[in-house]
């Protein structure tokens, strides 16, 4: 059953929320209390091994919290009755490493979440030229990640986390994996996106840089939330 | 794109892979194909044949063999007298070696009787009565044999003169040696002794009229047994025996052609495991994962049939023009026996893909994340 939140103005709520693993012996996350409102654009910031990346991963429903609750939209997410749907539709993920399946063009990339979604053939198809005209790859349509610079392959990532139209953009050290003129664009294109569209875009990175873009900053260290500001 | 493009592009993402294990299933398929074709083929083959001959039912030694024990010619006369019996005809057939050929069908028919009607003859004569010392020779058995007319030919211990060639309307009397029965009966040193009875029934019998003949025959002689010419060849050991080996071994290669389909699929999971990750963390359902891998499977399986009933058809046709059995058999190639090769070609893919399936259904999606 979902439960309900005592917060339903949030978009996303947090409660005492920890993750242990390998039966306790280490805890990554541990109590951690937040919320988040639509439209938010939030960084997670902290040094490696802090919990960030497990963060993510409890508000995207790509894993499980041990104990704590969790919130979307005022329902519990760990009792989501389908959290593929809620990853197919209410998340776009973006990784570090983009993550993009070799064997599929660059429009073909975008079209893969719209599977779960009710689309005919040619809608995903136009849908995915008009997000990678968004990203500025629509030249690159018919390309495979293997002829694109790190840049077009992080734009392609990001045309295929809006596929669904989600409200929550989900990314993980986005520009990780760029050169500091790719990464920049990278940035500048996300912070777009977020700000023109509205989406709430929660962003983890360890570049205090790129966390002073954002509008609050959500400082972790062993597995906790230390500070909560603006930058 | 279409999620049948996501499950060929898997497919064709290792092609090196995805073309062996294609060759390891059609073989399977194949030797179903080949096997299964050539023992159908050799049954209906012997079913053309009597029916060429006009023969309605077969009456034979109940411990039967491929070709079955012999009795006494005497039986004939009592199942004469039995109304519906139109006509009988004395037969000593077997199936053995003459001079080069290793199999070779000798059949000695009764003189006179109705059995040698449908013989039409291409060239010479036929013999002048039951006692000359001659033979005729199907097409094919002459081609066999490379005999022509006024050749000898050795019988046992007996040399015949080739006195005609025939055409017999099937390829079992295209491929036999045919003679007299007195004269095999004087060979093989078994006078009175046959070992089937060609029986034709009345014009205008029906089905089960004539199963009703065959019930009365067995009562009437309980040591022997009679049979429609479609059940003929299925109650003979031998035949049975090759039939049950036919399907053995296909059903050995077909496992093999599991085990190939399986491994590879599992390889693919493993190897996949970052791509089906990044599947779930945007959405895909593991019920989508699932299909995926079957389709793939399934496909593997398709192609491998198709593969396999050419590869097979090719086989089988080569294989019944092999020396050792040229003219026993003609291939059965029929469209029920190639779908079903294809269909369980199919169903052996989505076997295997049934676990490969189920495992990449229990990955984490969050393994997608922490892979560079």
């Amino acid at each position: 059953m979902i439960q309900p939140s005592a917060s339903a103005a949030s978009l996303l709520e947090a409660r005492a929320l920890t993750r242990d693993f390998d039966e306790g012996q280490v805890r990554a996350l541990r109590g951690v209390d937040f919320s988040i409102k639509e439209g938010d654009f939030v960084a997670i910031t902290g040094p490696s091994g802090c919990g960030k990346s497990t963060l993510l991963q409890l508000l995207g429903a790509l894993d499980r919290p041990t104990s704590g609750t969790l919130f979307y939209r005022g329902e519990s997410l760990p009792d989501h009755p389908n959290p593929a749907a809620y990853r197919a539709r209410d998340v776009g993920f973006i990784f570090q490493a983009f993550h993009l399946l070799p064997t599929f063009t660059a429009a073909e990339n975008v079209q893969i979440p719209m599977f779960e979604i009710d689309r005919s053939v040619s809608e995903r198809r136009e849908h995915a030229f008009e997000l990678l005209k968004l990203v500025g790859l629509d030249h690159r349509l018919d390309h495979f990640p293997a002829k694109l610079s790190g840049g077009e392959r992080q734009r392609v990532a990001i045309a295929r986390s809006l596929a669904n139209g989600p409200s929550l953009l989900l990314a993980d050290e986005p520009t990780g994996n760029l050169d500091s003129e790719n990464a920049h664009s990278v940035l500048e294109l996300l912070i777009r996106l977020q700000q023109e569209q509205g989406r709430t875009m929660v962003l983890v990175t360890h570049d205090p840089a790129i966390a002073g873009r954002a509008g609050r900053i959500l400082r972790m260290k062993d597995g906790q939330i230390v500070s909560d500001g603006k930058p | 794109m279409t999620f049948f493009t996501v499950v060929l592009r898997g497919l064709w993402r290792r092609p090196l892979r995805t073309g062996l294990t294609l060759a390891g299933i059609s073989i399977g398929i194949a030797a179903v194909v080949a096997l299964v074709g050539m023992s159908r083929g050799f049954e209906k083959g012997w079913q053309i044949g009597l029916k060429a001959r006009g023969t309605d039912l077969v009456v034979s030694n109940k411990s039967g063999s491929l070709t079955p024990k012999p009795f006494d010619a005497s039986v004939r006369d009592r199942i004469a007298q039995l109304p519906r019996v139109a006509a009988t005809c004395n037969l000593l057939v077997q199936v053995t070696s003459v001079e080069d050929s290793d199999l070779m069908i000798l059949s000695a028919r009764e003189w006179g009787g109705f059995s040698w009607n449908n013989l039409e003859l291409i060239s010479g004569r036929m013999p002048r009565d039951a006692t000359e010392e001659a033979v005729v020779l199907g097409q094919t058995a002459a081609e066999i044999l490379k005999k022509k007319i006024g050749d000898p030919i050795q019988i046992e211990t007996k040399e015949l003169k080739v006195v005609g060639i025939v055409k017999g309307g099937a390829l079992v009397e295209d491929g036999s040696v045919i003679l007299s029965l007195p004269l095999l009966q004087g060979i093989t040193g078994s006078p009175n002794q046959i070992n089937a009875i060609d029986v034709r029934a009345a014009p205008s019998t029906s089905e089960e009229q004539l199963a009703e003949l065959a019930r009365q025959i067995q009562q009437l002689v309980p040591e022997v047994r009679a049979v429609t010419v479609s059940e003929h060849l299925s109650h003979a050991e031998g035949f049975r025996l090759i039939k049950a080996m036919s399907w053995g071994t296909s059903l050995l290669a077909i496992f093999v052609g599991v085990l190939g389909v399986m491994n590879t699929m599992l390889m693919t999971v493993f190897e996949r495991t970052h791509e089906i990750c990044v599947l779930l963390a945007v959405g895909w359902t593991r019920g989508r994962i699932m299909r995926m891998i079957l389709y793939e499977s399934a496909l593997l399986g398709l192609f491998g049939g198709v593969l396999g009933v050419a590869l097979g058809a090719i086989g089988v046709k080569v294989l019944s023009e092999a020396p050792a059995i040229r003219g026993l058999l003609q291939p059965d190639l029929s469209i029920p026996l190639l779908s079903l090769s294809v269909v369980i070609a199919v169903v052996v893919g989505i076997i295997s893909g049934l676990y490969p399936a189920w495992r990449s259904s229990r990955l984490t999606p969050s393994l997608a994340l922490q892979a560079g």
